[in-house]
């Protein structure tokens, strides 16, 4: 037995000191990392890791005898990913168990075990048996200790990473509601999650994506509000995908989104943690991804792209009027400029009279036709748009003022475009920012495009069937098998609670139809606030959902 | 591929869009030309006689839940004459889109865009709905339920803004010429019901076959009462003869309007009324049309005959008719009543012919689907 296993380990050795050839593939050496068991030797174990990991310089690793100066041990740990004192702790304790140990009483094995308990009581930890899980542990800033003549290793919990602060994020801000926002660790999101949602009942799978980055991926769900099929397609797109590396969390929406060639995102992603608990709470799944603060949530519909948290946390006036204003503002900045043009190219006859003399008499002398007019003073915007972005934020708004106020203000003097079209680019260019979700109103825009060319060139009749194509082409698109229009088309009546305008929060006691199916109802009916509430509890006990809380008070 | 499902919820809109439709667009006149005065009696009559038809149409479909007519009829008539007849009826689908097609494609060359030919406008609505076939009818469902409630309120807008200059005057006197012109005004709209054939392909398409008849019975009292109101508002506002010589009254009477100094000419909601529901119109005709088709020669999928069936269409909206005025004389009741006779109303009555005789010698013809 002995001397079959001296040559299998030989040949593992061999394997591992292959990894020292520079001609190795990236595939290859990922091939032969793969099967690399652990030794018997601590000095094979260590050679081995030296091989695998090169000449990096951030592996620690500190050798120290047990067992009254036995046994050869080594605690190793990526610089920066773990916390020293908790390092220092794990040490500490296997200097301690020296001066139990018996030399030569007991077997190796034996000893293995003692430390494992030893360690376990003062940090979780697991067994692993191959570089790659000892690979694993330490990448994610645990600590592995490996003991002479024993196969195996202790991976001891000892993460301390830095990560940023949890702040407010900056593309989605609200003037009342929580500050709080994802952060790019996986584990903070998570638990910034189940701070909100106390239940157990909240789920969450993990996945590693990506061969060489291994990024930490999870779906995070509610179990038994989020339909079984649904959960079970999100897992099986999630773990369908084969790459090397995960970056942010649009890699994963390319890969599960039901439709690659729909200008709209058919994946929502936030980085506020209210809006991601609101949706797990109507039934939905969040996917987190590690590296970056936004949580995709499937399945996505229409109208959440228009729903800002504001307009829960404000009063029902306030918060259904921004609504409606917004609904108006997202469809005239898709249809707006399309439609001046259609108007002034074709059927002048249409505008009041006194308005259209006004115009003509701004348009006159502009060399342009109205179409090249709109299109060049949208690109000029988009343009814009797009410097002020990517120009660092110290330069950025100045870049927008002198964009904005000196080319549009030079363009007018210069006779080149006239000032009805820029007010029209400008109204539209505010009109798409109401959009709360920045891709969206990006998707508005390039729309907007295709309706000018359509108005340009076949008046409103082209408009018209620009809005025709478009509602066709939303109402086929489907995210995770869930219609993208709903609850507009298919129609849903009882969701209309929440789509142009929203109602009272104790009115809107169901969920979505569709996402929301396993438990319609989301809290007691008939709890509008009134006068005298307290003595009909007294008379009606105990009804509905509600009941119990009531009754406490 | 699984089958593919429309809520009856839809279907109702879709009927209603249809019907609606054609009032916006043509109703009136047609209705005035014989009446005058009298066309809401006329149109009340249209109601009934409409109700009469799509429940002779939609009883028998729900009979069969599973089965398109072409399909029901082969099983009630034997393989020849059943394929004769559902030719006859995918003839009519084909005919009364490309009319449709055509009136829209005239009003758009006449008021809107003069120097555009009529087939590019023709075209272009066809390959819309095409596309939108080629979806499949489940989206077609969806266009509907996201569009009909703007359709809805440009039709009503259409009307309302009509009532500022309505003078009741001109209603009278009722009744003064007797019944039969208001019989005579009422065959035109009620032949055009035939377009309610397309509820026979459509009903084994929903989620509930067995109350789809009520749901286009409900269609058809919606867009009945659309009718009875812009026949009022047409002949209120125009009078009874500019509204009977007057190829698009509906459309006129919104022109006429002006409701402020700033806020005039307002046809431009009843036209978009118009393409939306036009737009409806010929999908759903399109669809019944290839479905029918494919299931005549036995074709697994109705999608490889969208192509070339929606070209046919183009080339027939525009050279089956010279103008407007050959468009006009088909809808002359002497000319359209023989005609929906023959391909709608005889074939009917056979159908249920065979039906009954079948009940009553004990053997009723068997569904063959699922359930």
């Amino acid at each position: 037995m002995r001397w079959l296993r001296k040559l299998l380990s030989g040949k593992a050795k061999n394997e591992a000191a292959e990894l020292a050839n520079d001609r190795l593939d990236i595939s290859q050496r990922e091939a032969i990392e793969r099967r690399l068991p652990l030794e018997r030797s601590l000095e094979d174990n260590l050679d081995a890791i030296r091989t695998v990991v090169g000449p990096s310089k951030d592996l620690m690793i500190r050798q120290l005898k047990v067992g009254q100066g036995q046994i050869g041990t080594a605690v190793l740990h990526l610089e920066g990913l773990s916390d020293s004192s908790l390092v220092e702790n794990i040490i500490r304790t296997l200097g301690l168990g020296t001066f139990q140990t018996p030399v030569g009483s007991a077997s190796k094995r034996d000893i293995f075990d003692e430390f494992k308990q030893r360690l376990l009581q003062s940090s979780e930890g697991r067994e692993v048996n191959t570089l790659d899980e000892v690979w694993d542990g330490l990448v994610n800033g645990n600590s592995a200790v490996i003991f002479d003549g024993t196969p195996k290793a202790l991976i001891c919990a000892t993460q301390g990473f830095k990560t940023r602060a949890i702040e407010e994020p900056s593309a989605e801000t609200v003037i009342r509601g929580p500050r709080e926002g994802f952060i790019e660790s996986i584990s903070t999101n998570i638990a910034l999650l189940r701070r909100r949602i106390k239940s157990p009942n909240l789920w969450v799978e993990s996945f590693i994506l990506g061969h060489l980055t291994r990024t930490d991926v999870a779906i995070a769900y509610i179990k038994g509000l989020a339909s079984e099929e649904l959960v079970q397609e999100v897992r099986q797109r999630v773990s369908r995908i084969q790459i090397d590396g995960i970056i942010e969390s649009g890699d994963i929406e390319n890969f599960i989104e039901d439709n690659p060639f729909a200008v709209s995102p058919l994946v929502f992603r936030t980085e506020r943690v209210d809006r991601a608990v609101s949706m797990l709470l109507e039934g939905r799944v969040c996917i987190v991804t590690d590296g970056t603060p936004f949580v995709l949530v499937v399945p996505m519909s229409l109208p959440m792209l228009l729903q800002a948290p504001d307009d829960y946390y404000e009063k029902l006036p306030i918060g259904a009027f921004l609504r409606v204003l917004r609904h108006v503002a997202f469809t005239s900045s898709i249809l707006l400029p399309g439609t001046y043009v259609a108007v002034l190219e074709f059927h002048q006859e249409l505008l009041p009279t006194q308005l259209l003399l006004r115009i003509t008499a701004a348009k006159e002398g502009v060399p342009f036709p109205v179409v090249s007019e709109v299109f060049m003073m949208e690109l000029l915007f988009e343009l814009l748009r797009e410097a002020g972005i990517r120009l660092p934020r110290a330069i950025g708004p100045a870049v927008t003022i002198v964009g904005a106020l000196v080319l549009g203000e030079a363009a007018i003097r210069a006779g080149l475009v006239s000032a009805p079209v820029v007010i029209i680019v400008a109204l539209t260019a505010i009109a798409s920012f109401t959009v709360p979700t920045f891709s969206f109103g990006i998707a508005a825009r390039l729309t907007r495009f295709i309706f000018i060319i359509l108005g340009g060139t076949f008046g409103l009749f082209g408009v018209q069937f620009g809005i025709l194509v478009l509602v066709l082409l939303l109402a086929s698109l489907r995210s995770f098998g869930y219609p993208f229009l709903s609850p507009m088309a298919p129609l849903v009546v009882r969701d209309l609670k929440d789509l142009y305008c929203r109602a009272w929060r104790w009115y809107m006691d169901t969920r979505p139809l569709l996402e929301g199916a396993r438990e319609p109802v989301r809290q007691a009916k008939g709890q509008m606030p009134r006068p005298g509430i307290e003595k009909e509890e007294t008379e009606k006990p105990g009804r509905g959902i509600g009941g119990k809380w009531r009754r406490r008070r | 591929m699984a089958a593919e499902k429309i809520a009856n919820r839809q279907l109702l809109f879709m009927l209603f869009m249809m019907r609606t439709t054609v009032v916006v667009a043509t109703l009136p006149v047609l209705t005035t030309g014989a009446a005058a005065q009298d066309a809401w009696a006329s149109a009340m009559i249209t109601l009934v006689a409409t109700l009469v038809i799509v429940l002779v149409i939609g009883s028998l479909g729900v009979r069969f839940p599973d089965l398109t007519v072409v399909e029901y009829s082969q099983k009630l008539l034997g393989r020849f004459v059943g394929a004769a007849v559902s030719l006859g009826f995918l003839w009519l689908f084909l005919h009364i889109a490309a009319t449709d097609v055509r009136i829209y494609a005239e009003v758009l060359d006449a008021g809107f865009l003069p120097q555009t030919p009529l087939a590019f406008m023709a075209a272009t609505m066809v390959a819309t709905s095409a596309l939108a076939v080629y979806l499949g009818i489940e989206t077609i469902g969806r266009a509907a339920d996201a569009l009909v409630g703007f359709f809805s309120l440009f039709v009503i807008m259409n009307l309302v803004v009509g009532l500022k200059s309505f003078d009741p005057r001109n209603l009278q006197p009722v009744l003064a010429r007797g019944v039969r012109p208001v019989l005579s005004g009422a065959v035109t709209p009620t032949a055009i019901a035939a377009q309610f054939l397309s509820l026979s392909m459509l009903i084994p398409t929903t989620v509930a076959p067995r109350k789809a008849a009520a749901s286009a019975a409900l269609a058809v009292a919606l867009s009945g009462l659309v009718l009875i109101v812009s026949a009022v508002v047409v002949v209120g506002v125009l009078g009874p003869n500019l509204g009977s010589n007057s190829i698009f009254p509906l459309l006129k009477v919104a022109r006429s309007t002006v409701l402020t100094r700033f806020l005039e000419r307002l046809e431009a909601p009843g036209m978009v009324a118009w393409g939306f529901g036009l737009f409806i119109d010929v999908s759903v005709f399109l669809y019944s049309g290839a479905r029918g088709l494919s299931q005549l020669l036995g074709l697994e999928d109705y999608r490889v005959l969208v192509a070339p069936m929606a070209v046919i269409w183009v080339i027939l909206a525009i050279h089956a008719y010279q103008d407007m005025f050959e468009v006009l004389r088909l809808f002359k009741p002497n000319v359209i009543f023989p005609y929906i006779t023959l391909v709608v109303l005889i074939p009917y009555a056979l159908l249920w012919g065979a039906y009954v005789i079948r009940a009553l010698l004990g053997k009723p013809p068997r569904c063959a689907g699922r359930r």
